[in-house]
This record gives C-alpha cells, sequence and structure tokens, in this order.
C-alpha cells in the first residue's frame, strides 16, 4: 500500500483520552529500549553466571588470594567466596559495568540523532532527564542486587561454615548470611554515586566513550589516589573509599561510623552529579547549527 | 534584493490570531553567524506552507525554533494563536513533524519505535501504530530493524510518527528527501490528503518545483532573511518570463533573430546553444519565425519556470548557478 492509497481520517479526529505523559512514562519506554540492549543482556548473563564461575575456579586451585581480605578462609567457608568477591568487584569492576547503561544513557541519543525525535513529542525535557536518570539508576541497583544474590548463592554452595571474622572471631553461618548480604547492600550507595557520575560525563560530553570509558579511568585513579597517604577527610570524601565500609561489620567488635561517613560522601558526589547533569542538559541547543 | 510580504503590519493582528502559524520578527544568532533575520510569515489553518531556500537560507533553523527544540533571540513565534510562554507544557499538541532527517534508535524494529514514541505521546497513539505503519506502505517492514532502512523508508517511518500525534500542524523538513519518484508523487498527494482533512502542513524544501506542486503560500529564506511571504498564486503573478534552452542549425543567426522580437532576449550558453527568456505566447512566434527563416530547432527545454525565474531573483542566485547546485 503507498501513502496516497488512502486518506487518514482515523488520525485527523480529536485525540482520544490523551493524558500528558510524565517521567513514569519516560521511565518505562527507557527500561524497554534497556531490555532491548544486547550488552545489558550480556552483563545480567555474566553476573548470573559469573559468581558460580569464580567458585569453580577457585575450587580448581590449591593456593588462595591470600592478600586479600577474607581470601585465606575461600576453602574453608563458601561465605569467605562472595566477600573476596566483594572486595574485587565493587571496586574494580562494578562502576564500570554500571556505566555501561548511564554513561551511554543520554550520550546514545547525540549517538543516534534522536534527541529532536524524543524532544518534538509530548514530553518536556525535565521528564526526560528524570526517566533516563531513573533508569540508569535502576540498573545500577538491579546489577548490585543480582550479584548480591547470586554471589551469596555461588558462596552457599561452596560451603556454610562458620566463617573467621576480621577481628578474628568465629561467625557462624546464619549471622555470616546477614553480613554477606549487609557488605553488598553498603556497596549499592557508592555504585548509585558512580552511576550518577557517568551520566553526568555522558551528558556534559555527549559521547558514550567517556560516559563509559571515564568511569573505567576515575575508577582507576581513585584506587591510585587510595595507595597515597592522604589526609583522613580527603579518604573520606573519594567516592572509592565508601566501597570499604562493610569492613567495619566484620570487625569484633563492629563499627558503623565508616559507613555512615560514606553515605554523606555518596550522597554528596549523586546530588553534585544529578545537579551538574540536569543543569547542562537544560541549556543545551539541540541538533541545529550554523 | 527585496523582501516581501502579503501582509501589512495593521493586517497582522487578526491575521495572527486566526493563524496555525505565526512569525513576527523572528531572528535566531548563532555567535556570530546570522541564522534568521526578522523573518515574518504567517500560515493560514489547512494550507500547506513551503519553506523554500537554498542551503544555509535558515529553513531547519525555522521549523527547529516551530518545536521549541531552540529559543529565538528576537521575536514573537505563534502556534495557533499562542506563544511558547503562553502554551507553556501544551506548545507542541497538536504538532507532529521532524527537523532534518527523521531519526530512530537502530537497535529497534521499525514498530517498536513507533511504540516508544507513541508511549511519549500519551494517550490512544500506541493504537495507532499498525494503521500509521500500513498508510506509509511500511507494513512488511514493521518488524525490521530501522538500521536496515533505507533514507527513504526512515522518511516514511517519520511521516508515520509525527502522525501518531493526530497533528493539526504537521511540520516536515524536506520530506522527499531520499524518495524514489513514485514515493515523492504519492507523499505529495497524501499532504493534499491531509490538508483536505483540515491538517496544516509546513515543510521545507530546495525545490521550487516540488513546492508549486503541492503549495497554497510559500516563505522564501536567503541567508536568514524571508525575501517573499504569501500566496503561492500571488507569487506566481509577479514571476518574470520563463528561461528555455536553445539548440539551432544556427545559433548566432537566431539569436540574431530574437533582437528583433518584442518580448524575447537571449544569451549564449557556455556549452553551446542559445538561453531564451520569454513568455510561452513570445517563444511560439521565435520559434515560428526561426522556422520561416529557415533555421532549424534541434532542441527546445524549459530551463526555469517562471516561479524558479522568481525564487532565484529573490535570492539572488542566476539560473545557471542554481541549477548547477540543484
Amino acid at each position: 500500500m503507498t501513502l496516497a492509497a488512502q486518506r487518514w481520517p482515523a488520525f485527523a479526529e480529536p485525540i482520544a483520552g490523551r493524558k500528558r505523559p510524565g517521567a513514569r512514562t519516560v521511565y518505562r519506554m527507557e527500561l524497554a529500549k534497556m531490555r532491548r540492549l544486547i550488552r545489558v543482556r550480556v552483563i545480567a548473563v555474566l553476573a548470573i553466571i559469573g559468581p558460580f564461575l569464580a567458585v569453580a575456579a577457585l575450587h580448581l586451585q590449591s593456593a588462595t588470594p591470600g592478600d586479600t581480605a577474607f581470601g585465606q578462609w575461600v576453602h574453608v567457608s563458601g561465605f569467605a567466596i562472595p566477600m573476596v568477591v566483594l572486595g574485587f568487584a565493587a571496586q574494580w569492576i562494578a562502576p564500570g559495568l554500571a556505566a555501561v547503561v548511564a554513561g551511554d544513557i543520554f550520550s546514545a541519543e547525540d549517538h543516534f540523532g534522536t534527541w529532536k525525535t524524543v524532544l518534538t513529542r509530548s514530553c518536556s525535557r525535565g521528564q526526560l532527564f528524570t526517566g533516563k536518570f531513573l533508569a540508569a539508576l535502576t540498573f545500577g541497583l538491579a546489577l548490585g542486587l543480582l550479584l548480591t544474590v547470586t554471589d551469596l548463592l555461588a558462596g552457599l554452595l561452596a560451603g556454610t561454615q562458620p566463617v573467621v571474622g576480621l577481628g578474628g572471631q568465629l561467625v557462624p553461618a546464619g549471622h555470616a548470611t546477614l553480613l554477606v548480604v549487609l557488605s553488598y547492600l553498603s556497596d549499592l550507595p557508592p555504585l548509585l554515586g558512580f552511576t550518577a557520575l557517568a551520566v553526568l560525563l555522558s551528558v556534559v560530553s555527549r559521547s558514550s566513550v567517556v560516559g563509559i570509558g571515564g568511569v573505567v579511568a576515575i575508577t582507576f585513579l581513585l584506587q591510585v589516589v587510595t595507595l597515597l597517604s592522604l589526609p583522613a577527610w580527603a579518604q573520606l570524601a573519594l567516592l572509592s573509599t565508601p566501597f570499604q565500609a562493610w569492613h567495619g561489620f566484620w570487625a569484633q567488635p563492629a563499627f558503623y561510623g565508616e559507613f555512615s561517613w560514606g553515605l554523606v560522601t555518596c550522597a554528596g558526589w549523586f546530588a553534585a552529579c544529578a545537579a551538574g547533569s540536569w543543569l547542562v542538559f537544560r541549556r543545551r541547543t539541540i541538533g541545529v547549527a550554523p | 534584493m527585496v523582501a516581501v510580504t502579503e501582509a501589512g503590519p495593521a493586517e497582522t493582528g487578526s491575521a495572527e490570531a486566526l493563524s496555525a502559524v505565526a512569525a513576527r520578527g523572528v531572528s535566531k544568532w548563532f555567535g556570530p553567524a546570522t541564522a534568521l533575520d526578522a523573518v515574518d510569515f504567517t500560515v493560514r489553518p489547512g494550507d500547506v506552507h513551503g519553506l523554500l531556500g537554498p542551503n544555509g537560507a535558515g529553513k531547519t533553523t525555522l521549523l527547529a525554533l516551530l518545536f521549541g527544540l531552540i529559543l529565538p533571540d528576537e521575536g514573537t513565534l505563534r502556534l495557533f494563536g499562542r506563544t511558547r510562554a503562553e502554551a507553556g507544557a501544551g506548545w507542541l499538541d497538536g504538532v507532529g513533524g521532524f527537523v532534518e532527517t527523521p531519526r530512530f534508535y537502530p537497535y529497534l524494529s521499525g514498530r517498536r519505535n513507533l511504540a516508544v514514541l507513541a508511549g511519549l505521546d500519551g494517550g490512544d497513539a500506541a493504537g495507532l501504530i499498525d494503521a500509521a505503519l500500513d498508510r506509509v506502505g511500511l507494513t512488511g517492514a514493521r518488524q525490521q530493524k530501522v538500521r536496515g532502512y533505507s533514507l527513504g523508508m526512515r522518511q516514511r517511518l517519520g511521516l508515520a510518527a509525527a502522525m501518531l500525534r493526530r497533528p493539526r500542524l504537521l511540520i516536515l523538513d524536506e520530506p522527499a528527501n531520499g524518495m524514489d519518484p513514485a514515493g515523492t508523487r504519492d507523499l505529495r498527494t497524501a499532504l493534499r490528503h491531509l490538508a483536505r482533512d483540515g491538517v496544516t502542513v509546513v515543510l521545507s524544501s530546495h525545490d521550487m518545483a516540488q513546492v508549486e506542486e503541492i503549495c497554497d503560500s510559500v516563505t522564501v529564506l536567503h541567508q536568514g532573511r524571508a525575501m517573499y511571504a504569501g500566496r503561492l498564486d500571488a507569487m506566481r503573478a509577479r514571476a518574470p518570463d520563463p528561461v528555455w534552452r536553445l539548440h539551432t542549425s544556427d545559433d548566432g543567426a537566431a539569436a540574431e533573430a530574437a533582437r528583433h522580437l518584442p518580448g524575447v532576449k537571449t544569451g549564449a550558453r557556455d556549452d553551446g546553444g542559445l538561453v531564451v527568456f520569454a513568455a510561452q505566447d513570445r517563444l511560439d512566434d521565435y520559434v515560428l519565425h526561426l522556422g520561416r527563416g529557415g533555421i532549424a530547432v534541434r532542441g527546445l527545454v524549459l530551463d526555469v519556470t517562471p516561479l524558479e525565474a522568481l525564487f532565484f531573483q529573490l535570492t539572488g542566485d542566476t539560473a545557471e548557478q542554481a541549477k548547477e547546485v540543484s
């Protein structure tokens, strides 16, 4: 059928039941688009099978990662395994994985040239920004929670013997399960902070390479900076520091000061990145050059 | 060059209130570059209005302003009698279309792209997707990823996406770009049908012949200025003689013969033959005169229509330059 074959009577009628869409609609659309992305599916599969592969790899070798927290106990207790994975993955990998979506969710529209398409619909810039930002956060949260579940399950599969805590105390299975979950949850705030940072880089640079690669580079840089003898306040201000807050949960006696400071640090980074992203996005000229 | 508009200042107030689009003194600068310079034009409801001009004339900037993608630095723009400040979030209610080539998510199918856009429109737009795809002839390609679409298919998908909004005002930037001749013909017919159903259409083009076929009114832009804004028939009345390309058995004698005929002017073409400026009846006399003088006419082609000639006058291009560009 051709363009001219029929008239467009249905399209000329008054709009029926149109309710102005809001940020929630944008959020839903972004999640629908996200589900279609191959890289999102790959990350989800890796997050599910990765911990089990890690358990299998640890079982195949007699040596232990003794220089990391809980490393010496990986052949003794299954609870040590998710903590070793957390100590490594949270600081080096998770920010980059979260940035795969957050660092691309705005700049992909620049790359595809689709800002003009979506901004000529019924949603405002504010609604688009909110919906996209929430979708990026949702991916970061979902990734963190998925890793919590799969890492814990992989650990339980390896064994439920009591584990030795960081204060040398023996932690029984039930309490160890709780501490593993709390440790993973305590890494969500910095993960969301890195998500907001990825969004900022994506908005400012309009480039997914910068949005994703920038976060990976900053993650490495922060790890290097952590090795320097910085004043305590400077250490606490780094976005990577809260990833270590769970150490206090496993101490004897337990302490939560670092976790509380970490929340403040993450909130500060998050607010600054979110506000900066919005200010840049709100003033942006879309799609027309002289 | 002198800018011409149909309506004088006294008429503009009531016209703006009744018009689908009204621009008054709209200017836009990008740094030191002037994209639009005090542009005035009005589009009546139900008209097909052409924004005409060479590349860089300001057509796309003007369309981006209509969509609110950018803001004017000076002047007032009204859609259906309301400024953007007055309309607020409802500025684009009843407005659909695209600026530059329609762009979509390449990793999604045509249908899923429309589903995303319909979601952003709200209401019952999603229920129109299949009908819209059918109308633009993309039913067979609806499940195909957009990355595999040709330019013409994207233009069709852009039209379908615009129609999901059930627009009272349809704004299209070079809509025939990339379409094959049949698609272009269908597009013209579709736009006329839409106008008959009460939809106002504003489209940009650099092709005068295309605009001449489907538009009721036109704004000619050149270097950001509106050189003409008004009805197409009024423009026709001002149009100069058409330009013809003539090849004869003796071009020198043919040029000499033209000197003795009123209303006929000739010039030599660089590639041989003559360029003839003459109305149709004068040209008929000229051709008969050549025949009686024993000069054979080997080729006669309409090179520039009267409206094209006026367009070139308004935009300061010579016919030859414009032909090279087009």
